[in-house]
């Protein structure tokens, strides 16, 4: 019971943690939060869904679909959301958080008017394979969705600290003019970093999809919230935090739903939130600077 | 002989209109220093339980559950500003909006005290009870030449109406005192505030709970207008189109976001089938005011401008 319980924890936390990888990049290039990233996931998802369900293609083609989707609507809010703001100096920096906010509120409802409010199922092929090890059951989807979250946190790690566009991207995090005067393009980088951070929120549909068997435009929401709390509890802008952050997460939820009151579940997240911003605002793996405040 | 034009339909949208300017007014106020608060939907919650939970339960007079209400609200604001105030723009936001959620979960899960997701029902409504009350003292609404429906709505709407210009009027007296001039300072820049000697702290403490017993005190007045209260009604969404008031409207001068306010509660009953797509036409507005004029419709500029053309006019 406790293992199976642990091995569920693990799967949502490893999804939580892609979902808040999606945020953690954003915020360390550009330092803003992108409130829309919830809900290109959940467009992510829905494009998923229609693939597998719908038009039958196997899983992988279904996660290059939702990839593609999600990275083309990243573009398109970096190109309208966010790039009219950069340009204009002096702008506030609560102006890319309310404009993203917008673009979230849009979508959410755009995908209520196309695909309604009901819940749609998510049909894995492979759903009703087990394995079974000793008195512990474990799902094929749950090793699939460990396995393609592991790959992916590896994937970013590798490519952001070995490859030239990776070090492009460290650079324009840590200070976007230096970067510009080194020869990154920085604008180029920014468009790019909002593009990965939305495909990797297409990936995070389709995982949630399997997961939990079905989506409905709501889970952009939820899921988004949940991210934000994570990339706090793990610190803004630290890839390392966005990760570990969303294993606890992930654990915490399913104990407390396992053992605990299972109403408050979704709240946990903000209880956390709350608490770490008081205790060490920097977040678990953030740094604190100069001023002492975030 | 009953006054026909007085139609208890346009009275209630006149009445949630009033009720989304306090609501207006409230995130005004934390705009004010340069906070973004996204709790605003949770303190209303409070506001409204509170009220509607003192008067079903324990049979508190309206008047006094409606202050109580604003009052735990502000006492909420207050226990949640002072830690989070430490904390600059963004991380404020999401706490606060984390703030929302939780008070939200608890709505839902409480059941004993809140009714859970079903929420409150039969919470006496402002104008049944004065109606009631004028009943026993011999007075029937046919006397003024009104029906019942009529005096109730209309009753509510005059009630809304006295309360939220009382609440316009402090804050647009509040922009000439001290306070109001460090909360100008504030925002302007913190750091220079603090060097001239103003108690930074303090004044956002006192502006974040402002701010939120004005939600409370929506949130109450609301759960006595609609006789109906459940968790849904102070969800995310109703956060975010609280601060669609302020950014639509305009966050510089109180009198913009009382003008969003009222703007985008009468446009989807202007024009019917923007009702259908109101919340994306909210996220358009959101993106587009960032773009072109994030300060908003109305600007201290704009209405120097309106002020002085008037005194043209009228020499």
């Amino acid at each position: 019971m406790f293992l199976e319980q642990a091995i569920n924890g693990i799967t949502l936390g490893g999804i939580y943690a892609i979902v808040a990888l999606g945020y953690t990049l954003v915020f360390g290039v550009l330092g803003i939060i992108n409130m829309a990233h919830g809900e290109i996931f959940m467009f992510g998802a829905f494009v998923g869904m229609l693939l597998v369900s719908k038009a039958g293609v196997p899983l992988p083609v279904a996660f290059l679909g939702a990839i593609a989707a999600a990275a083309s609507m990243g573009l398109l809010l970096d190109r309208f959301a966010l790039r009219p703001l950069r340009k204009r100096p002096g702008a506030s920096h609560l102006a890319s958080l309310i404009s993203t906010i917008g673009v979230s509120i849009l979508l959410e409802n755009a995908a209520h008017r196309i695909f309604g409010a009901g819940n749609h199922l998510f049909e894995t092929p492979f759903s009703d394979i087990r394995f079974q090890a000793g008195s512990v059951t474990v799902y094929l989807v749950q090793a699939a969705i460990l396995g393609i979250s592991l790959l992916m946190m590896a994937g970013l790690s590798l490519w952001l600290s070995r490859t030239r566009a990776g070090k492009a991207l460290r650079a324009t995090a840590e200070n976007l003019e230096t970067a510009g005067l080194l020869g990154v393009d920085t604008n180029r980088m920014i468009t790019a970093t909002v593009v990965i951070a939305s495909a990797m929120g297409g990936v995070a549909g389709v995982l949630v999809g399997m997961a939990f068997n079905f989506i409905n435009n709501r889970i952009g929401l939820s899921m988004g919230l949940k991210g934000l709390a994570i990339i706090i509890f793990g610190g803004m802008g630290s890839v390392y935090g966005a990760m570990a952050g969303g294993l606890i997460l992930g654990l915490s939820e399913t104990f407390v739903v396992a053992y605990g009151p299972a109403g408050y579940r979704d709240a946990i997240a903000f209880v956390t939130i709350i608490v770490v911003l008081l205790v060490r605002p920097q977040g678990l793996f953030g740094q604190a600077v100069s001023d002492g405040k975030p | 002989m009953p006054v026909e034009w007085l139609n208890p339909y346009h009275l209630q949208v006149g009445s949630f209109l009033l009720i989304n300017v306090l609501l207006g007014v409230s995130i005004y106020i934390t705009l004010s220093t340069g906070q973004l608060s996204l709790g605003n939907a949770g303190f209303m919650c409070i506001g409204a339980y509170t009220a509607a939970l003192l008067s079903t339960k324990c049979g508190l007079p309206i008047p006094a559950g409606i202050a109580l209400g604003a009052v735990l609200a502000g006492s909420a604001g207050v226990l949640v500003g002072l830690p989070s105030l430490r904390l600059s723009g963004v991380y404020l936001a999401i706490a606060t909006l984390g703030f929302g959620e939780v008070i939200r979960a608890v709505a839902v899960n409480w059941e004993t005290l809140t009714g859970g997701a079903v929420g409150v029902a039969a919470v006496p409504q402002m104008g049944r009870v004065l109606l009631a009350n004028l009943a026993d003292a011999g007075f029937a609404p046919g006397d003024a030449g009104l029906r019942p429906n009529q005096f109730i709505a209309l009753s509510v709407f005059l009630i809304l109406l006295a309360v939220t210009a009382l609440v316009i009027a402090f804050f647009l007296r509040l922009d000439r005192t001290r306070v109001g001039r460090a909360y100008a300072a504030i925002r302007l820049d913190e750091k220079a505030a603090e060097a001239m000697g103003i108690p930074v702290t303090y004044y956002k403490v006192l502006a974040f709970s402002q701010g939120a017993m004005v939600s409370g005190l929506a949130g109450a007045l609301f759960a006595h207008s609609t006789s109906y209260i459940s968790p849904e009604d102070f969800t995310y969404h109703r956060a975010v189109e609280i601060l669609v008031y302020a950014v639509f409207g305009g966050s510089g001068h109180l009198l913009g976001s009382v003008f969003g306010a009222a703007a985008l509660t009468l446009l989807p009953e202007a024009l019917r089938f923007v009702s259908d797509y109101r919340h994306m036409l909210y996220g358009l507005l959101l993106v587009l005011m960032m773009i072109y004029r994030p300060q908003g419709v109305i600007d201290p500029p704009l209405l120097r401008r309106l002020h002085r053309a008037r005194a043209e006019e009228a020499p």
